[in-house]
């Protein structure tokens, strides 16, 4: 078999180079809008892990599990425009963590909050999106609602290229309305009635370094006003007030031989809550013959607790919440997606393991007993009118 | 594209095929109404009247584009790859066996000369009246590729795009190694001299044995030097394998443009699979069939 070898010559090299530039080379058309109509759907199931007895008052119990059913609809209007729909469709259902008290011995516990939470989510979300020669605009509303949470969204964003089409800039801003309306069951809620408001902004630059390597940098800032507290917790009380830096950096390199590609991206977060985290993600897709494509992906998270965190009540300050999102911990999820593209239709499906401890992360603090592990798996069939 | 074109692939589906097919010849059409300089309203046509008139002629991203890969290959061939050289055309006769009078050949050199080429981002501009543009060197290898990116675009798992010898694959079919291709025999062109398995990627040739000219018992190709305005005595025929078949054409007619005993070093050096017959028909080459002469 003449398979050509890498291109190692520095004759062939430029020439190589120089003719990747052109049009019918550029195989990401990032800026032309789709060529036909694609239709997607899909299934995944969030699933904890029950709470262990030795964490929680009154023996452990099952937590939380979330089914979800996806539609997404993307469609070519016109030359430069197109059109997309998704709505999802949420069943949450199960038990989680109301307040943590302290036990006999010492340690805090958790008081689950019964299996009475059951609540179903429905968002609809419609993008409309320009392209023109040098990249796209995009614009898109999204309406959320559910029994005790209603949210109106808008984002705007656009993409730019640079004249080589190596360097892409990218910037995006949101905002979204948001009414919290707690449904009055067995426990006492913290508000009857509250709104919020998030406001963030978002700016990118991806750079093709070679053939084969690809480097992106992101920014952002998230302005969150209103009631930032958990209405179903025990004694949350949080600013109403929470600023968010987040800085993250990815890279994506194909290797000729395998027909792989390896990702590497790192994501680093800080608040005015004094939450930092950090997050690093590696995923290896492997392209495989009869088109397969299996991604083994390993991530890791680290955060710190937020200033006002504790597991046990002190009483006198202002802030106050034992909420295990907010403590300090490290956390390793792992999993596998599996694709398989069969003339006009792909199926995929996706599995997820998260384990998360106190031990594992970078930053020291109170251990909550509400930390969560998990299951989420998924399947999706998408179709391709052409 | 001056021969036969054809397309081999491989699809699931009818309907599928139909839209994808479509999509590859018009892509071959666009790019031949865009860039052949026989089309009175083509964008080549246009650069060349418009040679020195004081008057630019707009271009576009992919016109930039392919200025910039023809300024490389130039670059890299020292001068030999040169889009102006066409205009040489005008003194020769290759249908008939004499060689041009020396002072015409002489009256045209001032108009060949890619250093002369006055282009921009969005423009070109040929500074001397009577030069001209020739993509007929770059565009049909840059048509296979781009007509193999509209079948993968559309769907198709593998293709092989023929334009006339030059060709692209964009996968092996299924359950074999590559697409069975032959590389003509420079004189009966009916037969192989080679036959290799194309996986992915692109196969280009120059040289044409028939074409050739023999005045005073030296036999001359028909493919002409930017700088003696002759036929370069060179090797007969070249074909390369590589990524794209743009690079591997223009590497093929870099080679053919060289002395041959440089020119099968500046092969063997490239290290990509090639395959060069030179004037006496013996072969060179990773391509070449082990002892088997082209005779």
């Amino acid at each position: 078999m003449a398979r050509p070898k890498d291109d190692r010559n520095a004759s062939l090299l430029a020439l190589t180079s120089s003719a990747l530039l052109l049009p019918a080379y550029q195989c990401a058309q990032a800026d032309a809008p789709p060529e036909f109509t694609e239709l997607g759907m899909r299934y995944s199931k969030y699933d904890e892990d029950d709470i262990l007895a030795r964490k929680a008052f009154g023996g452990g119990s099952e937590r939380y599990e979330i089914d979800v059913a996806q539609f997404h609809l993307l469609a070519p209007v016109a030359d430069q425009w197109s059109v997309a729909l998704d709505v999802a469709w949420e069943d949450m259902s199960g038990a989680s963590p109301w307040f943590v008290g302290e036990s006999a011995s010492g340690s805090p516990k958790v008081i689950m909050s019964g299996a009475s939470i059951e609540d179903t989510r429905t968002e609809v979300s419609g993008t409309t999106r320009y392209y023109y020669d040098r990249g796209n605009a995009g614009i898109n509303y999204t309406y959320s609602d559910e029994d005790d949470y209603t949210s109106h969204a808008v984002a705007v964003d656009g993409a730019f290229n640079s004249e080589d089409g190596l360097t892409t800039y990218s910037a995006a801003v949101s905002t979204s309305h948001d009414n919290i309306d707690p449904t009055q069951g067995s426990i006492p809620t913290n508000t009857l009635n509250a709104r919020k408001d998030i406001n963030s902004v978002w700016m990118g630059v991806t750079r093709i370094v070679s053939k084969r390597a690809l480097l992106r940098f992101g920014l952002s800032y998230t302005y969150r006003d209103g009631f930032l507290t958990d209405p179903y917790k025990g004694d949350d009380r949080r600013p109403d007030e929470r600023k968010e830096w987040a800085a993250s950096t990815g890279y994506r390199h194909f290797f000729e031989a395998p027909n792989a590609a390896l990702h590497v991206d790192y994501r680093y977060f800080n608040d005015d809550w004094d939450v930092e985290s950090h997050t690093v993600d590696v995923a290896w897709e492997q392209n495989l013959p009869q088109n397969f494509r299996v991604t083994p992906f390993i991530r890791y998270y680290t955060q710190q607790e937020a200033e006002f965190f504790y597991n046990i009540e002190e009483p006198g300050y202002e802030h106050f919440s034992d909420d295990y999102r907010l403590s300090a911990f490290g956390a390793f999820s792992y999993g596998l997606r599996l694709r398989h593209d069969f003339g006009n239709w792909s199926v995929n499906f996706d599995a997820e393991r998260y384990k998360t401890d106190e031990s594992w992360g970078i930053y020291s603090g109170e251990e909550s007993p509400g930390l969560v592990d998990f299951w989420r798996y998924g399947f999706g069939l998408d179709y391709i009118f052409r | 594209m001056g021969g036969p074109c054809r397309l081999r692939l491989e699809v699931t589906t009818r309907g599928a095929a139909d839209t994808a097919i479509a999509a590859a010849v018009s892509e071959v059409r666009r790019l031949e109404l865009k860039y052949s300089r026989y089309l009175a309203d083509s964008l080549t046509s246009a650069i060349n009247r418009s040679a020195g008139t004081g008057t630019p002629v707009s271009i576009d991203a992919e016109t930039a584009g392919l200025l910039d890969y023809a300024n490389t290959a130039w670059r890299e061939s020292g001068g030999l790859f040169d889009l102006t050289s066409g205009v040489l055309r005008r003194a020769w006769d290759f249908k008939s066996a004499r060689a041009p009078e020396q002072r015409d050949i002489e009256s045209l050199l001032p108009l060949v000369g890619w250093e002369q080429v006055q282009w921009e981002r969005d423009s070109v501009y040929l500074p001397r009246r009577g030069m001209e543009l020739d993509f007929g060197g770059c565009v049909k290898e840059y048509a296979a590729d781009s007509a193999a990116a509209q079948l993968r675009r559309h769907g198709v798992s593998a293709a092989l795009v023929d334009l006339a010898g030059d060709m692209a694959a964009t996968a092996a079919p299924s359950g074999a190694p590559g697409w069975p291709v032959g590389i003509r025999h420079p004189v009966s062109r009916e037969q192989a001299v080679a036959r290799v398995l194309l996986p992915e990627g692109g196969l280009a040739s120059s040289g044409d044995y028939e074409r050739c000219l023999v005045i005073d018992g030296t036999r001359y190709g028909h493919i002409l030097h930017p700088r003696t305005g002759w036929p370069v005595r060179g090797l007969v025929a070249v074909s390369v394998l590589a990524r794209q078949c743009l690079v591997a054409g223009s590497a093929a007619t870099i080679a053919m443009l060289k002395p041959p005993g440089e020119a099968l070093e500046w092969l063997a050096n490239l290290g990509v699979p090639w395959l060069a017959i030179d004037a006496d028909l013996a072969m060179h080459g990773t391509l070449a069939p082990v002892n088997a002469p082209a005779r």
